[in-house]
């Protein structure tokens, strides 16, 4: 029993990690149709521009860790706006359906290509900001990290979720999701909602890359499986439902950690896999996956 | 206000208007009519910039706005109520509304700013239904209750121009005099108006000038109330052109 605790309460860690990595695959998908599939490699750039910042990697550490933060945050927002503005917005116009596939696809393997560069192919440790030593929480052992990636996650989709229902902006930002060109008759520029949402999706996946690192390690090649897993969360909880990708993510992490301690962790990406090719099956939009009313 | 000179416009390889010329002045209610497809809705969706031109111009106010983007042409003061009413369903009646006054509550707006919770209340005061109903998701609306949000919703815009795409279109036959009461009450309070409408006859009584639309060219024009006596136009209101 308290094996399983353990194992439910880092697979909740986890789960949130991969939820606030698919908030960004929604966030784009809500306004534009399209998807940053280098959100992994977004995540991977938060880690290292973090860890250069309050490292010692690069001659720091400049700032600690909570500084580090919203700087992180500032350059993941400008990271994912260079990705709209390069590689979505020209498909965009273009009405093109695929070109923004492949050119996020090829900005992320060149985001990869530069960061193997800059920091090199090595692992490196993350100082972590908080104790190490587990705190007992209900029988199990969790690490104040843990802890604040479940917090911390938390917090972010609250305050975009509360953005969005509270100020102008955020309902501009709704109404282009719901009606792109009715929402340009109310003046809302779209396309400048799009490069937003773009900026908010890097945003998060950077913030989820500095929650991450101080428990695993940080690295050139980090983000390309969690890039992965976390579509397939939003695929699993549905690309248009908020709670979806909570839910979505909670279920991979914990069939995740489960998996590698009961059968082997040789197996553990597959019953979360194989949760993704029941869904498609069974439910294409989505467990959560709202399909639109329509009044004629 | 608003004038169009020889516009033209298409869907990828078909072009739908050939020419178009309308001027609506300051305080008038403008009609066009015509039969389907005559290209009604695309001459709206050209003016304000949902649809690209691909030739003449527009100008609102003396400003030249052809070929910009939607939401720079709601700035400078036009309102599209759109065909289909395209009212916002997941947020909710009240945040439809703060939505069509986007522009004046914003930085980038440029719009003045004006009395927006009181204008907020006049719409509601003229549409008491959306009152009743303002904090439930617009997407929960009846096809009556929706158009009038939509129309209320451009009204929040404060426009030097509304256009206006079948208002009536969908809506029980008390709805539709309901929609033609508030039309001539906004005439009345002096908004310039853009009108497209099915019921051809309606439309002219309550316009001031109307022009028929054929093939995507101006067939007819002339004051709304020598069209409406007019027997080649009688004809058009029933889609039905006689050479």
């Amino acid at each position: 029993m308290d094996i399983l605790l353990q194992l439910l309460m880092s697979g909740v860690a986890l789960g949130m990690i991969y939820a606030v990595i698919a908030f960004g695959y929604q966030s784009t998908f809500a306004t534009s149709g399209t998807l940053n599939f280098g959100q992994g490699e977004a995540l991977m750039l938060g880690a290292m521009v973090g860890l250069s910042l309050s490292g010692d990697i690069m001659g720091g550490p400049y700032v600690n860790y909570w500084l580090m933060v919203p700087l992180v945050l500032l350059f993941g927002a400008l990271q994912g706006a260079l990705v709209e503005f390069v590689g979505v917005r020209p498909a965009i116009k273009t009405k093109s359906e695929f070109g923004w596939i492949m050119s996020t696809i090829a900005l992320g393997i060149i985001f990869r290509n530069v960061a193997e560069n800059v920091w090199g192919r090595d692992d490196l440790p993350f100082p972590s900001p908080l104790p190490t030593t587990p705190i007992h929480l209900f029988g199990a052992n969790v690490l104040p990290m843990e802890l604040m990636v479940v917090v911390g996650a938390i917090l972010m989709m609250a305050l975009v979720e509360f953005f969005n229902r509270r100020s102008i902006y955020g309902k501009a930002v709704v109404a282009t999701s719901s009606d792109r060109d009715a929402a340009g008759l109310m003046g809302i520029n779209t396309g400048l909602v799009i490069t937003f949402s773009y900026a908010l999706s890097s945003m998060s996946a950077a913030f989820a890359g500095v929650l991450i690192a101080p428990i695993t390690l940080t690295g050139a090649s980090m983000g390309a499986v969690l890039g992965l897993k976390a579509f397939a969360v939003a695929i699993i909880g549905g690309l248009t439902s908020g709670l979806g990708v909570i839910v979505g993510g909670l279920l991979l992490g914990v069939a995740e950690t489960t998996t590698g301690f009961y059968v082997s962790t040789g197996y553990k990406d597959v019953p979360g896999l194989v949760l993704l090719l029941l869904v498609l099956a069974i439910k294409p939009s989505g467990l959560f996956g709202k399909t639109t009313i329509k009044k004629v | 206000m608003l004038v169009i000179n020889q516009l033209k416009a298409a869907y990828g390889q078909v072009q739908v208007l050939h020419g178009i010329e309308l001027t609506i002045p300051k305080g008038q209610v403008v009609t066009l009519i015509g039969s389907n497809g005559a290209g009604k809705t695309t001459t709206m969706r050209a003016i304000s910039g949902m649809l690209k031109p691909t030739g003449g111009s527009i100008t609102l106010g003396g400003k030249n706005i052809t070929g910009l983007p939607a939401h720079r042409i709601a700035r400078i003061g036009l309102a599209h109520s759109p065909e289909g009413r395209r009212v916002f369903p997941t947020q909710s009646v009240r945040d439809n509304l703060l939505l069509g006054a986007f522009t004046r509550l914003t930085f980038g707006g440029k719009r003045a700013r004006g009395d927006i919770q009181g204008d907020l209340d006049r719409a509601l005061d003229i549409f008491p239904r959306l009152r009743e109903r303002q904090f439930q998701q617009a997407g929960t609306l009846s096809g009556g209750e929706q158009q009038m949000l939509a129309m209320a919703r451009a009204l929040m815009l404060n426009p030097d121009v509304l256009l206006l795409d079948e208002p009536s279109m969908g809506l029980a036959p008390i709805l539709v005099e309901e929609v033609f009461h508030i039309i001539g009450r906004l005439k009345a309070q002096g908004m310039t108006m853009l009108l497209v409408e099915q019921f051809a006859s309606a439309a002219l009584a309550v316009a001031d000038y109307g022009y028929v639309l054929e093939n995507g060219r101006i067939a007819v024009h002339g004051p709304a109330e020598q069209l409406r006596n007019d027997p080649k136009v009688r004809a058009a209101y029933l889609g039905i052109v006689q050479h």
